[in-house]
């Protein structure tokens, strides 16, 4: 076991950070509250990751054959982390970069990826994610919304929801249903969000003005070109997109920055002096680490070449557990953190009610760690 | 970074697993509340599994790889500070007893005529060989572990050039690596229970109530592995204080539910988690305790004071 970081490693994170302080506007602390789907942050996005691919730091960890660096696991960490740590000045477009643009590449016609993978790579696409329906969100098979060809066409009706980015993303990764078999009668289409028949409204939410909306679907027809893959493919494929993300965003980088911020404030206005507070930090500071070193269990599988399993819902759980105490320690000791007198803590406080229910909520995790991890005996069904 | 086992630490897990095979069974008959074993111990220190850290190569992160191995067993020996102290204190007899003060009475773990206690001031480090005379024998003690009571100190005690910083950073490493090793196999041994037992028709696991603890125990138990091994590799103070905190949080958050999920099971000791779960609740007192270890952390991460 080595907990340091090697030179290139750590040469790698210096130069994000000196990318990051140098390209970030002034004002960024109080502009990153508009939320990463926010019209300004999305148009923001645009010219920080045209910036960020200039310096070869848009894909790196792509291989070096679909035009990345092939930098391994620990970079797509690090990349990760100082990102996140920033606010994701990049937006939605981390989406696309992580695991998009690989998956197009898997998965995508010679068509398709002359088509989508120059505008990612250039930090120009926005994409959004039609996965989560009214009647399907933790139990996504079932969802409802239904493709049927006719002639080179499908013809799609149905509604999603929760949808982030839809208001701004150009494409739309959808998930339809062509047949009624609950898994593989699942399909993807890769929908211009411009197609006649579709309707987005933005659902106001905590996280940020633009974040996540409904999106209508009354008899748009696209190509059957638009399929990725075969018809009933779409779960082998999510499948495949998430191995390379099962981990999420790296929330308990910015939790801890935003812990260390916290503290920072109170030792400046004379308040960290009260041990209960001081042991309330540290407790915070505790949660945050055991998520990291959770994290980087996984990250150390994943760069040895392993295929992650569903140990990683248990860093991921661990994850959601500090981001939630930060958040309440922020609240109980700095309130005014919340009105608008640290920026960056109310950026912090806005992301963070995401981390238990995004991406497959909480209790998700909590079923597969018992179920794959522990190997505890099934739930009747 | 990089959290993969070495080949030698491999290597040495491997012959841990193989030397502890026989003492892996719980001994159910006359089931004590601590059950030890002169043969564990012995074996142990013969075979110089209490030593690695005391060659460079291997570290202390090889010492709290094996302090967590053996912490696994039903049996209680005292591996953690002879693997993690030891090295820092030169040829001391062991089993070896760390406490915080000079304080008497006071209860400590695996004292008993010969071992060595070692007493962690806040100005100096200072140890004895105990005997009879030292002590006061608490067999009444609702402790997983043999505990003995320190009644008086003698006069003449050895002084170690060694910084009781260094000894608490150690020791925190020890104690959150025993610590992980106890709730992975408390964990275990709940697992198996409610994986057979049956109420309703049904398997104890299936209920979802019981499902989301022990996941939840799972997540808390990695954590407190990881930050062990963390503490252990950087021995920083911070980093140990983080370690000690989270394996005392998460003793206290997981042993009543372990002993809930027995149910009855859970009052007697002819199930054998009580031989994890109550060295446990020892542990939670240890340091003095959560809040002083949180107070610590916060000391080394973000200094003694306002700015």
């Amino acid at each position: 076991m080595q907990f340091t970081w090697t030179k290139d490693e750590e040469a790698f994170r210096e130069r994000l950070k000196a990318f990051l302080a140098d390209t970030l506007p002034e004002d960024w602390e109080r502009f990153s509250q508009h939320g990463p789907a926010s019209p300004s942050l999305t148009r923001y996005a645009e010219s920080f990751c045209a910036a960020l691919a200039r310096e070869d730091l848009l894909t790196p960890h792509w291989d070096k054959d679909i035009g990345g660096q092939g930098l391994g696991p620990w970079f797509q960490t690090i990349l990760a982390e100082e990102m996140w740590i920033a606010g994701e000045p990049r937006g939605g477009q981390y989406m696309n970069v992580n695991w998009i643009g690989p998956t197009l590449i898997t998965y995508g016609t010679e068509q398709q990826q002359q088509r989508y993978l120059p505008p990612i790579s250039e930090g120009k696409a926005l994409w959004c994610q039609g996965f989560s329906e009214p009647g399907s969100g933790s139990d996504l098979a079932s969802l409802r919304t239904r493709a049927e060809l006719d002639g080179n066409e499908y013809v799609v009706n149905g509604q999603k929801i929760w949808t982030s980015y839809a208001g701004l993303a150009d494409t739309c990764f959808l998930l339809c249903r062509t047949s009624d078999d609950r898994k593989r009668g699942i399909t993807i289409l890769l929908v211009p969000m411009d197609t006649p028949g579709i309707t987005v409204r933005q659902i106001p939410s905590l996280i940020g003005e633009g974040d996540i909306h409904e999106v209508f679907f009354d008899d748009m027809r696209v190509p059957a070109t638009a399929r990725l893959g075969e018809e009933g493919q779409a779960w082998e494929i999510i499948a495949y997109s998430l191995r390379n993300e099962r981990l999420g965003i790296p929330r308990y980088s910015l939790a801890r920055a935003a812990l260390d911020r916290a503290v920072s404030i109170l030792q400046h206005r004379g308040d960290f002096t009260r041990e209960a507070v001081r042991i309330e930090a540290a407790e915070a500071a505790a949660l945050t680490e055991a998520a990291r070193m959770a994290s980087y269990a996984i990250v150390t599988r994943r760069a040895e070449g392993q295929v992650i399993g569903q140990e990683s819902s248990s860093a991921r759980f661990a994850t959601v557990m500090c981001e939630r105490r930060v958040a309440e320690f922020i609240v109980e000791h700095l309130p005014e953190a919340l009105a608008d007198d640290h920026p960056y803590l109310k950026m912090h406080h806005q992301r963070g009610i995401v981390a238990g229910i995004a991406a497959g909520a909480a209790e998700i995790q909590l079923n597969i760690i018992a179920s794959d991890v522990l190997e505890l005996p099934r739930e009747p069904r | 970074m990089d959290l993969a086992l070495t080949d030698d630490q491999r290597a040495i897990l491997s012959a841990v697993d193989t030397l502890v095979r026989p003492f892996e069974a719980a001994p159910l008959h006359d089931a004590p509340l601590a059950a030890t074993s002169d043969d564990l111990d012995a074996q142990l220190r013969l075979n110089g599994f209490l030593d690695v850290a005391r060659d460079p190569d291997l570290g202390t992160v090889t010492a709290a790889v094996v302090i967590e191995r053996i912490a696994r067993l039903p049996f209680a020996t005292e591996a953690a500070f002879s693997a993690m102290i030891g090295p820092l204190l030169g040829e001391v007899p062991g089993p070896i007893c760390l406490i915080a003060s000079r304080r008497t009475p006071q209860l400590v773990r695996f004292l008993a005529p010969g071992t060595t206690v070692v007493i962690v001031g806040e100005q100096e480090v200072e140890s004895f060989v105990a005997t009879q005379d030292h002590l006061r024998a608490e067999t009444g003690a609702l402790y997983g572990y043999p505990m003995t009571s320190l009644v008086a100190l003698p006069d003449e005690r050895q002084i170690h050039d060694i910084a009781p910083s260094i000894m608490f950073i150690r020791w925190r490493a020890a104690l959150a690596a025993e610590a992980a090793g106890l709730l992975a196999a408390a964990l275990a041994s709940t697992v198996a229970h409610v994986s057979e037992r049956e109420q309703f028709g049904r398997q104890l696991a299936t209920f979802q109530a019981v499902r989301h603890r022990l996941a939840e125990a799972q997540v808390r138990a990695n954590g407190v592995y990881w930050l062990a091994m963390k503490a252990a590799g950087t021995l920083d103070p911070g980093d140990a204080a983080l370690a000690a905190w989270h394996a005392q949080e998460s003793a206290r958050a997981c042993v009543y539910d372990f002993h809930q999920f027995l149910g009855a099971m859970g009052m007697t000791l002819e199930h054998p988690l009580h031989m994890w779960t109550y060295r446990l609740k020892a542990l939670i007192g240890e340091l003095g305790g959560r809040a002083s270890n949180a107070a610590a952390a916060a000391d080394a991460l973000w200094g003694l004071s306002n700015s």
